[in-house]
Order: C-alpha cells, then sequence, then structure tokens
C-alpha cells in the first residue's frame, strides 16, 4: 500500500509538469501575439515591442520554456495586468472560496447521490426508483446558470429564505482565518451567527453546481447496485443466513463503490470547471469568477495560472480516488 | 430415519417476456435425517431452482403455483425474513458452484466467516467476542483441511486457489453446524485432483458430522461418489428416483438410459482407429515458451520448452489442468500470443517470423473453436453474420456466393438452413457450438485448434458434438489439435495424447499407451482422479462391497 501511495505522488508530479507544459504550448504556440494581446487594441508597435522585450517573449522558445518552467517551480505565476499584484497571491486568496463551494457540493452529491442510487436499486421499478430517475435525468439535463437564476427567482427573490448571492455580506465580520473556509473558521472561531450566513449563502451556488453530479453519481449507483444484487457472493451471503440490510449496506455498496468513485473522480474535475458559471451567476469570490473577469479584460496571466490551479486540484482529488479504490479493492493493491 | 425435508407436488413457474415458463412441475421428493441424495440433471433441467426454493432464494420472477416445502415441521413458504434467519446458514445451509464468483471480492476470509457468525449468533441468541468468532473461523477452516488457518482468515479471495475457495465456501455453510447441507455443483469448476479431494472432504463431513446431504451436478460420477440415493431431473419433472447403485446398474426412465449412455467411460474398451501411415508432419513445435513478466523475478513460465508434432491427419490431445498451459500453446501456435522463444513450423514454413499480410494469410489454414459458445458469438450478429464473417475478411466472394457458402456450412454442421436469420440467443449451447465450428471450418483450414469445445456442454450434447467432430474430420482431411482437461473426453476422440503440468511437457504417446500405460507418477496421479467419479468404477466397488 506504501509503495503504491509514493508511485501514485510521483505520477502526481509528473502529470502537473505536463499540464504546465501544455499551459505554456496553447499560450506560446498557438497563434496569437501574447505581446500584442497584453498591449491592448489600441498599442503602437513600439509599445508592442517593449512588453514583447520585458516579458521576454522575443528570446527563442526552448529558453522561454526553460524560464517560464524556472518561475513556476518558484511560484512565480507573473503578474496581473489588471490589478498589479502577483497572481500566485490572488489565487491564494480566491482558491479557498472555491474550495469550500466545491467540497460542499461534492458532499452534497455524494451524500445524497449514493444512498439515492442504493434505495433505488434495492426498490427497482417502485415509485421511489421511478421518481430518483426522473430527478437524476433533469439533473444532467438542466443547464447550471439557467438552473441557478430558476433557484435565485424561487428561493431569494420569492420566498425570501436565502441570500441571493454573494459568500458572506458587506457587513458580517468573517471569522479569523485559520484554513480560510468560511465554514470551518466560522465554527472553531465559535462565530455560529457567523456560520449559520455562510451556510445559507452556499447553499444555492452549492445545490447548483452538485446537482449533476449528484445525478450522475446516483446514476452509477443504481446501475452497480443492480448488477452486484444479482451476483453470485450476494445470493451466497443470503443464504449463509446474512441480513438484507447488512447485505446491501456493506457486502454489496462497498463492491458497488468501486465504478461509483470513479464517476466521483471524473466529476470532480467537471465540477471545477463548472465554477465558472456558478460563481458567475452567484457573484461568489472563487477563483471561477477571478477567470471570467480576467478572461474578459484580456489579462491572460490569471486565465493561466487558473487553469493550472484547476488541473492541480483535479489531479489530486484524482490521486485520492486512485487512492481509495486500492484502499477497498484488495486485488489493487500490488498491481 | 425421520422426515427432516418434504417437497410435495411442488409447482412452479418463472414469468418471462414470452409468459410463464413452467419450471419445476410436481415435484415430490422427501429427504429423510442422516441421508445423503443426489440430484441429477442437465443444464435448465430445474435443479438449482428447486435447491434454492429450499432456502427461498428462488429467481425474483418465480411464482409457486402449488405444493409446499416442509422442514423438520416448519412450512418454509409461510416464512418471513424473521423466520428465514433462524433457517438460513443455521439449520439448512448451501455451498456453491464457482468458489470465486460466491465469495465477495473485497473481503478478507476471516471477515466473511466471522460475519457469517456473528449473523448466526443473533439468530440464536448467542453471544460471542469478536475474538471467539476469529477462533471459531479457524477452527472451521482446520476442519475441512485448510493448513494455516490463521493466515489464510487474513488472505482475500483472490490469494486462494479454487480448491482452497471451495473449502473456505464448505466452511461457512458448516459454521451454523446445519442439519441439512445443500451442494450445488460443488465441483464443477474445479480441477479433476481438486474435485476428487473436495468430495473426499464432503464424505468425511458426512460421516463426522452426521449431516444430511442435497447434492445436485450434472456430473452422474460425482454425485455417486456421495450420495446413497439419486433422483434423475429432466424439463422440470423428476423421472426417476433410487439407490444410485440401482439407478446406474439398471436405469429405467428413457432419458437417464441416455445420459448414462452419453457419460464418457474412461475405461471403456478403445474404439478401433483406423491406422493410418504416418505422414508428414503438419505442425512441428520447437523448444517453444511463453514467459510473463510479473512483480516477482523471472516471471511466470506459462509455456516452458515445449517440443511436440502434429501429423497430417491426426488429432493430437493436450490434457491438464488449469493453469498447465494448454490453452497458452494454442494461441502461440496461431501467433495470436507472441512467444518468448522457440519455433513453430506450419506445413513446411516457418511460421514465427511471419507478420502483415502473410501472417493474415496463413491464418486462415488454422483455426480455433472456444471453450464458451455462448459468449463466443457476438449476440446482435444473426447465425447467417456470423458465418460468413470469414468469407467476407479473407475472401472477395460476392454477397451471393457467401449467402451459398454459408448454406452449405449450416448443412455441413447438420444444422436447417433457416438458422442463418436467427440469433445467438435462439438456439441452443450445442448449436451454437457446431456454429462456432461451422465458422471455423468455413475457409478450409487444414489445421482445427479445439480449446475445450465441449466443456461448457451438457454431457448428452457433449457426445453428439464429439460424433459430429469425428465425421467432419473424415469428411474435410481435417488435423485437430484438441485441449481438454475430461481425460475421458480426450481418449475417445484422440489418436495421441500429450500431457502437461505447469508449462511443461510431462508425457506424450499413443493414447492407449498414456492411458494403459502411463508411465509418470503425474500421469498416473491424473488418472487415479479421473476414474474416482467413473461411473463404471463406482459400480465395479458397489459390486464388490455387495459380494463381500
Amino acid at each position: 500500500m506504501l509503495s503504491f501511495t509514493l508511485r501514485k505522488l510521483a505520477a502526481l508530479v509528473g502529470t502537473m509538469l505536463g499540464i504546465a507544459a501544455l499551459t505554456f504550448l496553447i499560450t506560446n504556440v498557438a497563434p496569437g501575439d501574447p505581446a500584442r494581446l497584453v498591449a491592448g487594441p489600441n498599442a503602437t508597435e513600439d509599445m508592442v515591442e517593449t512588453i514583447r522585450v520585458q516579458n521576454g517573449l522575443d528570446k527563442p522558445v526552448t529558453e522561454q520554456f526553460v524560464i517560464y518552467m524556472s518561475d513556476l517551480v518558484r511560484g512565480d505565476l507573473g503578474t496581473s495586468i489588471v490589478t498589479t499584484r502577483p497572481v500566485l497571491d490572488e489565487l491564494l486568496r480566491y482558491a479557498p472560496a472555491t474550495i469550500e463551494l466545491v467540497l460542499v457540493a461534492m458532499a452534497l452529491g455524494i451524500l445524497v447521490g449514493v444512498p439515492m442510487g442504493m434505495l433505488s436499486a434495492v426498490y427497482r421499478n417502485s415509485w421511489f426508483d421511478h421518481a430518483t430517475r426522473i430527478f437524476s435525468i433533469s439533473g444532467v439535463a438542466l443547464p447550471a446558470f439557467w438552473f441557478g437564476i430558476l433557484l435565485q427567482l424561487l428561493f431569494a427573490v420569492q420566498m425570501g429564505w436565502l441570500p441571493v448571492s454573494g459568500r458572506l455580506p458587506l457587513v458580517a465580520l468573517p471569522p479569523e482565518p485559520i484554513t480560510h473556509l468560511l465554514l470551518v473558521d466560522s465554527l472553531l472561531r465559535g462565530q455560529f451567527d457567523t456560520f449559520w450566513t455562510a451556510l445559507k449563502h452556499i447553499i444555492l451556488p452549492a445545490v447548483v453546481l452538485s446537482f449533476p453530479c449528484l445525478a450522475s453519481i446516483l446514476r452509477v449507483n443504481r446501475a452497480e447496485m443492480i448488477e452486484v444484487l444479482s451476483s453470485d457472493h450476494v445470493v451466497a451471503a443470503r443464504a449463509h443466513g446474512l441480513s438484507s440490510r447488512r447485505i446491501v449496506a456493506l457486502y454489496a455498496l462497498k463492491n458497488a463503490m468501486l465504478p461509483t468513485l470513479a464517476m466521483i473522480g471524473l466529476r470532480f474535475g467537471w465540477m471545477l470547471g463548472s465554477t465558472v458559471l456558478v460563481e458567475t451567476v452567484f457573484d461568489w469570490p472563487g477563483i471561477g469568477l477571478y477567470a471570467v473577469s480576467s478572461a474578459l479584460a484580456s489579462d491572460f496571466k490569471p486565465v493561466i495560472g487558473v487553469t493550472l490551479l484547476i488541473g492541480f486540484f483535479f489531479i489530486v482529488a484524482n490521486t485520492i480516488v486512485d487512492l481509495a479504490y486500492a484502499w477497498i479493492d484488495p486485488r489493487l493493491r500490488n498491481a | 430415519m425421520s422426515d427432516l425435508l418434504e417437497i410435495r407436488n411442488y409447482t412452479l413457474d418463472i414469468d418471462t417476456f414470452d409468459g410463464p415458463v413452467h419450471v419445476l412441475k410436481d415435484i415430490d421428493l422427501t429427504v429423510r435425517r442422516g441421508e445423503t441424495l443426489g440430484i441429477v440433471g442437465e443444464s435448465g433441467s430445474g435443479k438449482t431452482v428447486l435447491v434454492r426454493s429450499v432456502l427461498g432464494l428462488a429467481p425474483k420472477r418465480a411464482r409457486v403455483v402449488n405444493g409446499s416445502i416442509r422442514f423438520d415441521g416448519t412450512d418454509l413458504s409461510s416464512l418471513n425474513d424473521k423466520g428465514w434467519k433462524k433457517i438460513r446458514g443455521v439449520r439448512i445451509s448451501m455451498i456453491f458452484q464457482d468458489p470465486m464468483t460466491y465469495l465477495n471480492p473485497l473481503f478478507s476470509i476471516g471477515r466473511q466467516i466471522g460475519d457469517v457468525i456473528a449473523a448466526h449468533n443473533r439468530a440464536t441468541g448467542v453471544s460471542m467476542s469478536a475474538a471467539e468468532r476469529r477462533a471459531r473461523s479457524e477452527e472451521l477452516l482446520d476442519q475441512v483441511g485448510i493448513p494455516d488457518p490463521a493466515r489464510v482468515c487474513d488472505q482475500f479471495p483472490h490469494q486462494l486457489s479454487g480448491g482452497m475457495r471451495q473449502r473456505v465456501l464448505i466452511a461457512m455453510a458448516l459454521s451454523g453446524k446445519p442439519d441439512l447441507l445443500i451442494a450445488d455443483e460443488p465441483t464443477t469448476a474445479l480441477d479433476v485432483t481438486v474435485q476428487a479431494q473436495v468430495l473426499d472432504l464432503i464424505n468425511e463431513l458426512v460421516a463426522k458430522l452426521n449431516l444430511t446431504v442435497i447434492m445436485i451436478s450434472h456430473d452422474v460420477g460425482a454425485i455417486a461418489t456421495v450420495a446413497k440415493r439419486c433422483a434423475v431431473m429432466f424439463r422440470g419433472e423428476i423421472v426417476e428416483e433410487g439407490a444410485t447403485e440401482d439407478i446406474l446398474r439398471a436405469p429405467q426412465h428413457d432419458y437417464t438410459k441416455r445420459l448414462l449412455a452419453a457419460v464418457p467411460e474412461i475405461d471403456a474398451p478403445l474404439a478401433a482407429r483406423d491406422e493410418r501411415e504416418p505422414t508428414r508432419p503438419l505442425l512441428e513445435v520447437k523448444g517453444l515458451s511463453k514467459t510473463y513478466a510479473t512483480k516477482s523475478s523471472g516471471g511466470v513460465r506459462a509455456v516452458d520448452d515445449v517440443d511436440f508434432a502434429v501429423s497430417q491427419g491426426e488429432v493430437l490431445g493436450i490434457v491438464g489442468e488449469s493453469g498447465s498451459g494448454k490453452s497458452t500453446i494454442a494461441r502461440l501456435v496461431l501467433r495470436l500470443v507472441e512467444p518468448t522463444a522457440g519455433a513453430v513450423t506450419f506445413d513446411g514454413s516457418d511460421i514465427t517470423a511471419l507478420n502483415g499480410e502473410a501472417l493474415r494469410q496463413m491464418r486462415r489454414h488454422m483455426q480455433l473453436v472456444f471453450q464458451n459458445p455462448h459468449s463466443a458469438l457476438n449476440g446482435r450478429h444473426t447465425i447467417g453474420d456470423a458465418i460468413a464473417e470469414p468469407f467476407r475478411i479473407q475472401s472477395k466472394l460476392s454477397r451471393r456466393e457467401i449467402e451459398a457458402n454459408v448454406e452449405k456450412l449450416l448443412d455441413t454442421v447438420q444444422l436447417p438452413k433457416a438458422f442463418r436469420y436467427r440469433y445467438p440467443h435462439e438456439l441452443s449451447g450445442g448449436q451454437k457450438q457446431r456454429v462456432c465450428i461451422a465458422r471455423a471450418v468455413a475457409l478450409k483450414p487444414k489445421l482445427l485448434l479445439l480449446d475445450e469445445p465441449t466443456s461448457a456442454l451438457d454431457v448428452s450434447v457433449q457426445a453428439q458434438i464429439l460424433e459430429f467432430l469425428r465425421d467432419l474430420r473424415a469428411e474435410l482431411d481435417l488435423t485437430y489439435l484438441f485441449i481438454s482437461h475430461d481425460l475421458a473426453v480426450v481418449r475417445e476422440i484422440c489418436d495421441r495424447v500429450l500431457v502437461m503440468k505447469r508449462g511443461k511437457i510431462v508425457e506424450q504417446g499413443p493414447t492407449a499407451q498414456i492411458f494403459e500405460m502411463p508411465a509418470q507418477d503425474y500421469t498416473q496421479q491424473l488418472l487415479a482422479s479421473a476414474r474416482k467419479t467413473a461411473p463404471s468404477s463406482l459400480l465395479a466397488d458397489a459390486g464388490l462391497a455387495a459380494a463381500q
């Protein structure tokens, strides 16, 4: 198990370097002159040339790549043109909000999706199963921005139960940061009012972000459970006198969790990408919103930074999924 | 002896798309305490549904139309979940066919046995600590002859051999000290030497624990080694019932007679072979090896320095237990797997270095028939498409010519022409295997490699296919490489036999020599295990016992 973990971690580093190389390739080899892009539409030839030299864009591509990679290894992601602050600082400021949103949405997807899929398989073709299937198909089908606006209209504007957007109201005092996750920090500092406010703010965006993910986890888990429940070893477990509850919730679920985990890993990456849409709709101050505003301002260093960061999270999430796989399935431990 | 299990007028339907299928018809069966009852029948005869009904595990769409099952005075059909908890695994338990798929791959052996013990304790109101359960698990494993039970408890199913897994399943079945043990084809998925061990173990446990046993199998020999009394099932009915010895000696029902006649006999007189002049070798294999890389140093030697030759028109049998490298040899000869070392000469030319078009051309002269006809055919292609495929790939015939050829081939394999439009699921196992053979001989190959061609088939179908293979060989002047684990089948069809163990050839020679005067210990051991479950030898034993 230890060597498996170490090998996975080594692969993580390798993949990260690959992503970095790929983003470099996209910005430098793809058509379009980055210096001109930075300089803006009204710049003169001289100004473009100055920016080219300033940014080292006049050097050969190989040398640029070495500089880019060594900057990257030292954590230097360049400077944002709009805010004139280092991109890394800005990413560190915005990332916690996104991480918090994605974690809450993922928890929602797993904690609701897995049990619903399981029950749906056990009570196959019952009214519950049919309702679940309609629910899950709409989860996959509804576009996030439309669904988000719909929920805002219903729960924020009409009912007034939840805030329309944002992470915390301006008047609220955020807790002293420990983990930079508002929900966790406010609990740790004992500021329960702040926790409650933050929770109300995160509900709608998290629901919108998790809905498609929840739906696909549910569908995969249902299909797998149906398959496992008709397998030989479940028949054997019943014949040996184990209770149905134990068979379903322990023996069968553990087997069904393997493909479900793969889906969770995939959906995690998808979710990070979707934050661009959801954070815009809900004005959530995370890296998705940061990427959108930077892109609109033709500020391309932050966009690359966000791409790298999302790539990093995605790989970390999938490494965790791989480790969970080996933890669940003894056959993979020595593979 | 008192009656332990009473099945009366039991009739059961299974609802399908095309209406109900009568799976069990009016079954009457009584099992007395301490008795060993065998139920013999071919696939689809309803024997598994019958014994699963006893445990309330009939398929979901099954419907009991009539009749009752009483166990020790309790009517099982009226039980609810709570009632079943006191029966399943505690008073009636079951062992299964394929010990790999019947164990949960994700839980350790100790955990799985421990959980069963815990469930029984809850049902019977006994309390036991985790350490006590562990001790009991080890004791059970020891009882079924597993060496080093403490280590096995911490292992997972995939780390055990087939025989060990079956022993683990038997240990689980015995954990509740059941009155009745149901064995559902307990030896079918095992090698012949392991089969003999498992049957011995069951017999030993019956004597030691005074168990009542119902064992079902398609293998008359396996039934006869365990069961004193026997019932024969055919299409959902019990057609004959009585002492096993009487049924073997003098079967009454037509079906039983046919079934027994179809069982290949390991000691039957060898049929006279048409003595052939030794002709030039069609296939020559020299120093062939295949090593699969593994994490441990050296790798696994699946095939280890093998030499043999097959003459034109000959049938060479390769026998050996699972993992002995039989199938790998077939794949190496076909170049489906690349050899690590050695040379394969086919029809005078070395084929080890061929590739591209030359390899493709060579392949039309040798064809492979797979073990399981159910998975060898694409379910979405008609039979006509399946047989036409080699023509489409390897010839430039027009559509009409291909159709004519397909009809001719269906005729050769003795299937009606109308089968062209059918889909695989509409055919029986034997018919499907004929289709596979038709597809293999479509391009008039010189060599046919048959990899366990009858193992997935019922014994009566097996007899038909063997007969058919003999005729086909004469008709098309074919050479066969016949791979099988079943010694009796090999003896019936092969001219020469090659015995394999762990990638190496142990012994090779003419069939009569191998079976009558085996020179090697391993061959003798294989033959002894196979004879153990041969109906004739059982009868001979019984006859001797009766005479004394």
